[in-house]
């Protein structure tokens, strides 16, 4: 009965927003009743559905009344009323002129917070548009707050351009949508900093009016409203810096970078300033009756729920405001980090600067920013330079191939130069696409890394070839002088590079489990790192090569012989590094060799999988490598079979030889000069490795039940073995 | 629910509930694909192709849209939140949830044609 009258009082009501089909045929009839007797009858755990529809189906539908799934659920439970900002003006509920400076500033703290919290990956919706002000700027009459407002819209409609643009994001990383908002498009950007720079001049005069003087007696009045007004002016000028160097980083020019820098450097000066004057701005009250959001003047969280796809409702929780300068002041950080890319020259330098960047798993703002500032729209680097010629570059510093040097009499030759120019273009694209992969997550990058390889595996092919005809071509001209596997040298070091760098996300993504990091490391220190450097001597070797024919035609020429100084060959430390890390992996697959003899490793119960499987699978990408060609599983276990030795070492044996790795990585390490935070932070596992293979080499705690643990704190790649 | 059970399981009932079952079976076969809307114990209400069921009477609606409570009378026309349905797809209304459920008067007809 009850059911009936509160359906017959909507009927009424339902006109209002069913869509034309259904308003059409609006006759509806209550069914409740024969329908959940009907479903009585149904068996336990049967489902009745349509042929086409199965549980698979069945499962992809979102539950409704679970808060986890139903984002409509929250927004149907508040009491109060949620009000657009129009209703909101009209109600008086916020006002858009005469607001008092701690007003201003707690509304900008907020929304400040709410960019940081969009930037972290949370829609757009939920996070800065849960800010009245900035839905329609133009209906805010205080100047400051439209300035601001506007400023605020901008900042978010480049970065969401800039994202777009560099596409080094994943959902997890960044939500585009803009849910039909408007983003400040009828304004320029110059009149929004026009616009914030004026404000910001009144606020300065304010500052200067109410600074003390010498010798005054303060009024503590006038000082409350000094500091008042220096922390909006503050938050103005921050939002005019940030906002100017994102603008310039739309900018074509490559000096418009370094006034990026210039400005972050200014934005960061202000971070102090912002910081100390947090609690000036006014709070969120937190009375509301359900207790479920703070309540902001300004601000309806709940604004924009009817707008939320229907897919899991995200909770974005926004920052609170005191880590909001420390996130600004890492990003600023980034930024200015972003900036410095542009003085480095080398391709392979460039490579590893995105390493080391991606290393410290930057926001996916600033990925963004160094994806397109080394790449500008017309497929340039740092849009002066091709491609092609940073490439040809590369190949010069690391193999010196005769077809790219001067004086080679392959250099007048125009098939030569065809055969290479082919060459390189074709390398352009898969370089690209591998200085992007380190754009993206580091989660992503790994998955990346594995498809890359097939690319690279043609380039290995096309490289061989090349070599050989130019080799062809070289000793018709210059029969003393070698073609040899130039450019598959460089291919070659990139794929070896490519891989290693793919076993080893793993480590950092926390893949592999105990039992399966023998042959992880197996494959690096007996496999890839013995390749690489291999690769790495013979392209030192090619170096030298080129340079002796260089050294002698200037003999030829000047009988003045320059005396040169024995220069430090340019991959050294390249090599000096692929040693210790070889060390390093050999010490590894020895310790976990030794203490799965002592039984200190779990080991699954194989029941619908295998070692086999496993490996396999850890290594499938490598596949499509044709040099190396990947080793089989029962190749590995050929190769690690430790019965080939007579006598078998005993764990004791393999735990001394371990030692010996990390002892030999530590004394590689301690002869680098000037060594960076990379060879550190190695260092800080090997040695306390050294002793703990000594003692456990000595028979230490061999009875123990306990399994060691393996911590990764002090390197991403090679844990810190602990025994309890 | 457990009554139920219990019959289902005494042999002397069998015959009977058999028929029942099949009938059952048959009048939600006859809604299957058909447009439903479905109340829900918060009072948002939602419209969409009725798809799946079980004992427990949770339904699947494919292609819902949601419609949030009409605050009893009409007389907020302007807020702008109500009017406008919010496309949800496939959606799971668990059964203790479900407060009534409608169909169209046509497809009703059918129904019994049917039966």
């Amino acid at each position: 009965m009850v059911m009936k009258s509160s359906v017959e009082e909507e009927e009424g009501g339902w006109g209002l927003g069913i869509p034309e089909k259904m308003r059409n045929n609006a006759d509806w009839v209550d069914v409740t009743k024969e329908f959940k007797g009907a479903c009585k009858e149904l068996k336990l755990g049967e489902l009745l559905h349509d042929k086409l529809f199965g549980l698979f189906e069945a499962m992809s539908a979102i539950e409704m009344m679970d808060p986890k799934m139903d984002a409509g659920m929250i927004g149907n439970q508040v009491n109060r009323k949620v009000l657009n900002f129009e209703q909101a003006v009209k109600d008086e509920a916020i006002r858009v002129k005469d607001l008092s400076i701690p007003e201003l500033i707690g509304i900008m703290d907020t929304c400040f917070c709410c960019l940081i919290t969009w930037l972290e990956g949370h829609s757009l919706a939920q996070t800065v548009f849960t800010c009245l002000y900035v839905h329609n700027p133009d209906l805010i009459q205080d100047p400051a707050l439209k300035a601001f407002a506007l400023g605020i819209l901008k900042i978010c409609d480049i970065a969401r351009e800039k994202v777009n643009k560099a596409a080094v994001f994943e959902e997890e990383d960044f939500q585009a949508m803009t849910y039909g908002f408007k983003m400040a498009n009828n304004v320029t950007d110059l009149r929004v900093t026009g616009m914030l720079k004026d404000v910001e001049d009144e606020l300065q005069r304010k500052v200067k009016s109410t600074r003390s003087r010498q010798g005054e007696q303060r009024d503590p009045e006038v000082e409350l409203d000094h500091q008042q007004c220096l922390a909006l002016f503050s938050r103005v000028k921050f939002t005019r810096l940030l906002l100017s160097a994102l603008i310039s980083f739309t900018k074509k020019e490559m000096s418009a970078v370094s006034e990026a820098q210039k400005l972050m450097t200014q934005a960061a000066d202000l971070l102090p300033a912002i910081h100390s004057s947090i609690q000036y701005g006014i709070q969120s009250q937190n009375d509301t009756t359900k207790g479920d959001h703070p309540i902001m003047m300004g601000f309806e969280p709940l604004v924009n729920q009817r707008l939320l796809p229907p897919t899991f409702p995200r909770y974005a929780k926004i920052i609170k405001r005191e880590e909001m300068v420390n996130y600004f002041s890492k990003l600023i950080e980034r930024i200015k980090n972003v900036c410095e890319v542009i003085n480095i020259t080398n391709l392979h330098s460039i490579l590893d600067f995105f390493c080391e960047f991606s290393e410290q798993s930057p926001c996916v703002m600033s990925r963004s920013l160094l994806q397109t500032t080394f790449l500008i729209d017309n497929r340039k680097v740092f849009g002066t330079h091709l491609m092609q010629d940073m490439i040809k570059d590369a190949l010069r510093y690391f193999v010196s191939p005769p077809v790219l040097s001067t004086k080679c009499s392959l250099n007048n030759s125009h098939q030569a130069k065809d055969y290479i120019d082919s060459f390189v273009t074709h390398c352009a694209r898969p370089f690209c696409s591998l200085i992007q992969i380190h754009g993206h997550n580091r989660a992503r990058q790994r998955d990346k890394l594995g498809h890359i390889l097939e690319e690279f595996a043609t380039l290995q092919d096309e490289a061989e070839k090349v070599d050989a005809a130019l080799h062809g071509l070289l000793m018709k001209l210059e029969p003393q002088r070698q073609h040899l596997a130039c450019l598959g040298t460089w291919i070659l070091y990139h794929n070896l590079r490519i891989m290693i760098q793919y076993l080893l996300s793993g480590f950092e993504l926390e893949l592999y489990s105990m039992h399966e990091y023998y042959y992880i490391y197996w494959y690096l220190s007996e496999f890839l790192y013995a390749w690489l450097m291999s690769t790495l001597s013979r392209a030192d070797s090619s170096q030298m090569a080129e340079e002796r024919i260089l050294e002698e035609q200037l003999k030829v020429r000047s009988s003045k012989k320059s005396k040169k100084k024995k220069k430090a060959r340019p991959l050294s430390k390249e090599i000096t590094m692929s040693q210790a890390y070889q060390n390093m992996c050999a010490g590894m697959y020895k310790t976990m060799i030794a203490l799965d003899m002592d039984r200190k490793v779990r080991k699954p119960q194989f029941e619908l999988d295998s070692e086999q499987v496993r490996y396999e699978h850890r290594f499938a990408p490598f596949n499509s490598v044709v040099t190396p060609p990947p080793v089989h599983y029962i190749q590995f276990k050929e190769m690690s079979d430790l019965k080939k030795y007579n006598p078998p070492p005993r764990s004791a044996d393999l735990y001394m030889a371990a030692s010996k790795h990390f002892q030999q990585a530590k004394l590689i390490l301690e002869n680098v000069t000037s060594p960076d935070a990379e060879v550190n932070r190695i260092l800080k596992v090997a040695k306390p490795n050294i002793v703990v293979m000594k003692l456990l080499a000595g028979g230490h705690k061999k009875e123990t039940k306990a399994l060691p643990e393996f911590d990764f704190s002090a390197h991403k790649y090679f844990p810190v073995v602990k025994i309890i | 629910m457990t009554t139920e059970n219990e019959e289902n399981g005494t042999e002397m009932q069998t015959e009977v509930d058999e028929s029942a079952y099949s009938l059952a079976r048959c009048k939600l076969e006859n809604l299957l694909n058909k447009s439903m809307r479905i109340r829900m114990t918060d009072g948002r209400t939602l419209v969409g192709l009725f798809l799946c069921t079980d004992r427990d009477c949770n339904v699947i609606l494919g292609s819902a849209q949601e419609f949030l409570k009409s605050t009893g009378t009409q007389c907020t026309p302007d807020s702008f939140s109500q009017g406008e349905p919010r496309v949800l797809g496939l959606a799971m209304i668990p059964g203790h949830h479900v407060v009534s459920i409608e169909v169209e008067s046509e497809s009703l007809q059918t129904t019994t044609h049917g039966l």
